[in-house]
């Protein structure tokens, strides 16, 4: 049996679960929903969600991880399966095991977006828009070449045409990760954190200091500190609307990468004594100083000293996709150095992204190395090539990566929050389970988080979970094109598939 | 910017950044490494 790799520092596994957590939605996400959803009063709800819902579930993953390590066991199925002695236990943790698999078959892509636009920024050759251009011909000429960077403007009607430059640098995204994941747990995945993570610091630092200090680059009478206003000056009214809570716990939900998979591979590397409670309350903390801080002082607050405020209005509706490619590369092509802080927003985004693509990979390839006793380098390299060959699905085929998004970056994500949220708390036991987050504990956790475990945070996913049911899912599933199918066809391909891995695993390990 | 959003950048910077400070003093008091 392969020995379990053991995280070599505390402050490099807070930076590699903080690496998982910090991702494109804490600097494009965040801004747009508080600036949608009333302001500066949106923070009400939102740190409510932190303490109700962001803070328990992080201590939730991370028991879960930890209890299942100390079976040797480091993905969702073997864990369930420890805290629920119930036969179809191990299946409902395929969820855990074949949905980071399958958001990385297009995360990596749109991670490797980022790294080619940093490249382009770097060599000046992003679009130079012309003096005294206005927002719809810089939405066209931006727009026009993302299209033709990701092939969006193919005549085809199944297939996308990207440029040879955004299929390279995929190879290359996909390429590093595979290398970093090569060099293990310790001497890849948190060296790399290490570095990663206090470089986005930085850069985000650098972007925040430039956007504030921008004074009134337009029009006299606009400045960024009516950027700062769109975003945080309150609109208490807003708090009577349901919706609007339900954004906000929705958004710390997202923000936090939980009900993924990844946070409980990751803790699943620590020893049975180490501290869970400080180090998973640290991860969130940081996660919350690059959105609340860092990300909401770049792109919004920018986009309205450059374009106004009706315009930045459009400009956040329009999307994250549109703010991140080009609203943001337009705005930083009017600044002296532009070309610079081009690079440092779209290397943030790189960074943000590669730490999360990264953990999202990592549960794959341990269930192949727990429960099938394959060599690392082996098991890194199956990987690696499954994701090669499938991510094809989201790169060439149409409407694919919106059906994978919706499918396991969204409605799985949700219910298997819910899901490990009732097996550990409701199933395993509230009593066992407070007494796991607090063993070897660091901080002493209040005993009110023992109601909030128990009560508070399961009924809000309910909630959550039902609402978005009732808002999206019936919209999505009548939308139907070639793409949309090949798509949905792959995931129940792989769902199964991966059932009857999780079937041989156990097959094998009841044998032995 | 109005007053009423200074006081809630203020809040929400303020929420996070002692959130950080704080743990980051756990942290470092308790040890940045395994024992």
């Amino acid at each position: 049996m392969n020995t379990r790799q053991r995280w070599a520092t505390r402050i490099g596994l807070i930076l590699a679960m903080a690496g998982n957590a910090v991702g494109l939605g804490n600097f494009l996400r965040f801004p747009v929903q508080a600036a949608k959803n009333g302001g500066g009063a949106f923070m009400i709800p939102y740190f409510i969600s932190l303490f109700l819902l962001g803070i328990p579930l992080m201590w939730v993953e991370w028991s879960i991880g930890r209890y299942g390590g100390k079976f040797g066991h480091g993905t969702s199925p073997g864990m369930f399966d420890k805290l629920w002695k119930n036969p179809i236990a191990k299946y409902l943790g395929i969820i855990g095991l074949a949905g980071p698999v399958a958001i990385v078959l297009y995360y990596t892509y749109i991670e490797s977006w980022t790294l080619g636009y940093a490249l382009y920024s770097l060599f000046g050759k992003l679009p130079q828009v012309p003096q005294g251009a206005d927002l719809q011909k810089i939405n066209e000429i931006f727009g026009t070449f993302l299209s033709s960077y990701a092939g969006f403007n193919s005549d085809s009607t199944i297939f996308l045409r990207p440029s040879f430059f955004a299929y390279a640098i995929f190879l290359m995204t996909l390429g590093l990760n595979v290398f970093i994941l090569a060099r293990g747990i310790s001497g890849g995945i948190e060296t790399f954190a290490k570095f990663a993570m206090p470089t986005l610091f930085l850069f985000a630092i650098i972007l925040v200091i430039r956007v504030l200090t921008l004074g009134s680059p337009v029009d006299p009478n606009v400045s960024v500190l009516d950027g700062l206003g769109f975003l945080w000056n309150p609109d208490f009214s807003s708090l009577l609307n349901p919706n609007v809570w339900l954004a906000a716990a929705g958004q710390m939900f997202f923000t936090l990468s939980v009900g993924m998979g990844a946070i409980l591979t990751y803790a699943s590397y620590l020893r049975e004594k180490d501290d869970i409670a400080l180090s998973g309350l640290s991860t969130a903390s940081l996660n919350e100083f690059a959105e609340v801080v860092l990300g909401g002082s770049i792109a919004i607050p920018a986009a309205v000293a450059f374009f106004g405020l009706a315009n930045a209005k459009n400009i956040a509706a329009s999307g994250a996709f549109n703010l991140a490619f080009v609203s943001v590369p337009a705005i930083f092509s009017f600044l002296p150095l532009g070309f610079l802080f081009g690079f440092l927003w779209f290397a943030l985004l790189f960074f943000a992204g590669i730490t999360s693509s990264l953990a999202l990979t990592q549960p794959a390839i341990a269930f192949l190395e727990d429960e099938f006793n394959i060599k690392r380098k082996y098991a890194v390299i199956g990987v690696g090539v499954f994701i090669f060959i499938f991510a094809h699905i989201s790169i060439f085929i149409k409407g694919a990566l919106d059906e994978l998004d919706f499918w396991v970056g969204t409605f799985f994500i949700t219910f298997f929050a819910l899901l490990e949220t009732i097996i550990f708390i409701w199933i395993f036991g509230p009593d066992k389970a407070w007494e796991e987050i607090n063993k070897g504990a660091d901080i002493k956790i209040p005993k009110i988080f023992y109601f909030i475990l128990k009560y508070v945070t399961p009924v809000i996913l309910i909630v959550i979970f039902t609402a978005w049911i009732f808002q999206n899912f019936g919209v999505v599933v009548k939308e139907t094109s070639p793409g949309k199918w090949i798509a949905r066809i792959f995931l129940i391909s792989f769902f199964v598939f991966t059932g009857v891995m999780v079937f041989i695993a156990f097959k094998k390990e009841k044998k032995s | 910017m109005t007053t009423g959003g200074w006081i809630f950048l203020i809040f929400g910077w303020g929420v996070v950044i002692f959130l950080v400070l704080y743990c980051m003093k756990k942290v470092f008091e308790k040890g940045t490494g395994f024992e």
